[in-house]
């Protein structure tokens, strides 16, 4: 039906940008192209360098570094919004809260008082420190990557579904494969893709989303939309390649002038062909879409129309 | 077995969970965790989906839902919601220091060493030739001071492990009301008694090691007595002792080892509905925790509604869980008992989607015609026991050997000793333990059913003496029971005559 298109999957999305506390003032963060740019940080590797030599880190050189991180974590599917209905309100309050915390031990870890024994035994206390180094070990990288979320989501809904869409995008040709962490990649977008498509799919028939069932598409062509049963047991049977996560939801043309967008045929800002069908079961029909960016700095989603 | 196809369903339940925490609605809906927690623990009861893998999903599942209360409706305390998923806001330390979710126990620790009078280590060929099961049903009254009262040995098992009788007591001090049963078993003076054998040796008996609260009517004798020697005389202080026979063909060997009838029939359940049997069973046996309150519209004297429907309510979410691991045909006779069993319960809402069954297990209606009745049963048993010891035929790895059944105080138990490989102590779904996955259940002379669940366990790799609780409890001394124990792969029927005996 349509090949892959040769633009890269955020051609259809425009640059959007988010202001950060760093040292004594805010500064600009922006995303444009697939990349995070640091306006205020004209030389952010040379920041490295001197961080490392002992100097303060800039919290903006931190959030881009923490982004590069997590361009490839599965958890951000899990955690980040699935709809504009879902909004994900993180504050620059909430993040100095969370170091506070962190730094302070506040968390997690259990603490004891020193107990003393007649006779230690030296085995038990050596195993014993073993598991809590382990603990605080494991605990301690569980805190850092929470740490790491609670920054990338205080960028704002942009950036969330940005970065939702870059994680997509690493996984979309490689579903065969798990993870770092041994996650299996189908599964993990196979949710990814029913926690999105369900609202949209609400929203486009006014179905109960626990009544869309969602898998991935992997042979060639865009994937079949077909609904049966009724009542209780009508079903919206969705199948889709993983790359409509990015390609398609990323950019905000899910729902499209009534149509439900399956593929991108040719992306651009601010105008796209889409592949989209007007019901389930009908043949897909090309479309060209135009888009209409949302206030700039308000987080809205672009705003596409045929 | 399709474990992604697991995976999969376990991240999709997430995401409907999660849509429920979303929705707008007067009442913010909290995320559904208890029926995700239920849905993780059948798919690694299975073994369809590896317990890290399942508690990562169920830990991100909690972060994502929460981090979406970070700035919630302050006017609700933290003590007004439900918990996670209220609406009520999360503090930023508390949702950073959110522990990883925990979906099975950690194994309890194993006893440090053998119980005392272990044989030496040897081959297990060694160890299973020395395996003795002799039933002996004598009662040793003794005294000590101020002290009296009963020992009451069911029956005697030697294994590698070490040698033991199975016993229930009854102490009687000023200040006690004997009764005979398994409490105050500090207060037996083991250290008076004086146990010889047929050839001067002598040995001591003594509480199970790492005997606590929970220990299995066992008494142990160490050192472990050689397989040739003949019987053994049990002393009590200034009193004669009793001679306990363990001849294979000894006289006071109780007829219910030769005459137990034994046959095996080939089951074939898949994991899935092995699974679901027992958390039928659960469902069936749950009474002692609840033996007040309200139930289930019909049912006189089932446990209250309300645990019972939060349990039954996740039956259709396994149901499809176990279906997408492919450990559950689509086609299985047994999500509609589950759902026939539901609605003799009266227990809507389990969500089980195909129609209920007209054909339950007997055992099944049997219970649920006890549930049922308008009154309770009027008792006729005294306290007593019966000696014991019969092994059934291997199920799925484990090997039962049944060592006395008891009746104590209108409870009744039945002792048993698992060996073979039963699995690590861990909870299933539903919170029924995985580490005895056999059902178990005795029909009675009078042809009532009795479900036997798991009340204690003393686990000594590699067995696990076991107490199990007969629900509902006998109400006469049944001159014979049958015993049906079900695995996956088999189950076994053995009808065994019975000789009470009652402590005076």
């Amino acid at each position: 039906m349509t090949g892959m298109p040769n633009e890269a999957w955020f051609t259809s999305l425009p640059p959007c940008a988010a202001t950060v506390p760093c040292g004594q003032g805010r500064h600009t963060v922006r995303w444009e192209a697939g990349e995070l740019q640091l306006a205020s940080h004209a030389d952010p590797e040379a920041e490295l360098v001197l961080a490392a030599l002992g100097g303060e880190k800039a919290r903006c050189v931190e959030i881009a570094q923490t982004w590069r991180r997590h361009l490839a974590d599965l958890t951000v599917l899990g955690i980040g919004p699935r709809s504009t209905a879902d909004p994900v309100e993180v504050s620059w309050d909430d993040v100095d809260a969370a170091v506070q915390a962190a730094e302070g031990g506040g968390w997690g870890v259990p603490r004891h008082g020193a107990m003393r024994l007649a006779s230690p035994p030296t085995a038990a206390i050596a195993r014993a420190r073993v598991f809590r180094g382990q603990y605080y070990r494991e605990a301690g990288q569980d805190n850092q990557r929470r740490l790491d979320m609670l920054s990338l989501l205080a960028l704002g809904p942009e950036f969330q579904v940005r970065l939702s869409g870059q994680v997509a995008a690493a996984y979309a040709d490689r579903l065969d494969e798990p993870d770092e962490h041994g996650r299996n990649v189908r599964s993990v977008l196979t949710a990814a893709l029913g926690g999105r498509l369900a609202p949209v799919a609400e929203r486009w028939l006014g179905i109960d989303p626990d009544q869309v069932a969602v898998s991935l598409h992997r042979d060639a062509g865009w994937g079949s939309v077909e609904l049966t049963g009724h009542g209780q047991q009508r079903r919206l049977l969705v199948s889709l390649p993983a790359w409509w996560l990015a390609r398609v939801w990323a950019c905000g043309l899910a729902l499209t002038g009534r149509h439900l967008v399956v593929a991108v045929e040719r992306a651009g800002w601010p105008d796209a062909q889409v592949l989209a069908l007007r019901a389930p079961g009908a043949e897909p029909v090309s479309l060209s879409a135009h888009a209409s960016d949302g206030p700039p700095g308000t987080g809205d989603a672009p705003h596409w129309e045929i | 077995m399709d474990r992604e196809g697991a995976e999969t369903y376990l991240r999709l339940l997430a995401e409907a969970a999660m849509r429920g925490s979303l929705a707008p609605a007067a009442e913010p809906r909290p995320p559904d965790t208890s029926r995700l927690m239920a849905v993780g623990h059948a798919l690694t009861a299975v073994g369809a989906l590896d317990p890290v893998i399942a508690e990562e999903i169920l830990t991100d599942f909690r972060l994502a839902a929460s981090v979406r209360q970070l700035h919630g409706d302050p006017s609700q305390g933290p003590g007004q919601g439900s918990g996670q998923g209220s609406g009520q806001a999360v503090p930023v330390a508390q949702w950073l220091g959110q522990g990883r979710a925990v979906l099975h126990r950690k194994p309890h620790p194993a006893p440090a060493t053998a119980p005392s009078g272990s044989a030496p280590s040897g081959d297990a060929a060694d160890q299973e030739r020395a395996d003795r099961f002799v039933p002996v049903g004598l009662t040793v009254p003794f005294r000590a001071g101020e002290i009296s009262g009963e020992l009451c040995l069911m029956s005697f098992a030697q294994t590698g492990t070490g040698a033991r009788f199975v016993a229930a007591w009854a102490v009687r001090t000023p200040s006690l009301e004997p009764q005979l049963g398994y409490q105050h078993p500090g207060l037996i003076p083991f250290d008076l008694f004086t146990v010889t054998d047929d050839r001067g040796a002598r040995y001591q008996l003594d509480h199970t090691p790492g005997s606590d609260m929970e220990w299995p009517n066992l008494i142990s004798l160490s050192p472990a007595p050689p397989p040739s020697i003949r019987w053994l005389d049990v002393a009590p202080p200034y009193r004669q002792a009793v001679r306990v026979d363990l001849r294979p063909e000894g006289a006071s060997r109780a007829s219910a080892c030769d005459a137990a009838q034994v046959s095996v029939d080939d089951t074939k359940l898949s994991p899935g509905e092995h699974l679901l049997v027992m958390l039928a069973e659960r469902l069936l046996s749950w009474t002692p925790e609840f033996p007040h309150g309200g139930r289930p519209a019909g049912l006189v004297t089932g446990p209250p509604s309300g645990p019972w429907r939060t349990m039954a309510a996740g039956f259709g979410t396994i149901v499809a869980a176990l279906e997408a691991a492919d450990v559950l045909s689509p086609l299985s006779p047994v999500p509609a008992r589950l759902a026939a069993l539901c609605a003799s319960m009266d227990l809507n809402g389990h969500g089980i989607a195909v129609p209920p069954a007209h054909d339950l297990p007997e055992p099944w209606l049997s219970l649920l015609a006890h549930y049922q009745r308008r009154k309770p049963e009027p008792t006729q048993m005294r306290d007593g026991y019966a000696a014991l010891a019969v092994s059934l035929p291997e199920l799925d790895g484990i090997r039962l050997t049944l060592l006395g059944l008891q009746h104590t105080q209108g409870r009744s138990a039945l002792h048993v000793l698992a060996q073979g490989q039963t699995p690590e102590p861990r909870t299933g779904p539903l919170d029924i333990d995985l580490s005895f996955p056999v059902s178990l259940w005795l029909r009675d002379s009078g042809g009532r059913w009795h479900a036997a669940r798991q009340d204690r366990c003393h686990r000594a790799e590699p067995e696990s003496a076991i107490r199990l609780r007969l629900v509902p409890p006998l109400t006469r001394p049944a001159v014979w029971v049958e015993v049906l124990a079900g695995g996956r792969s088999a189950e076994v029927r053995a009808r065994l005559p019975l000789h009470w005996r009652y402590p005076s």
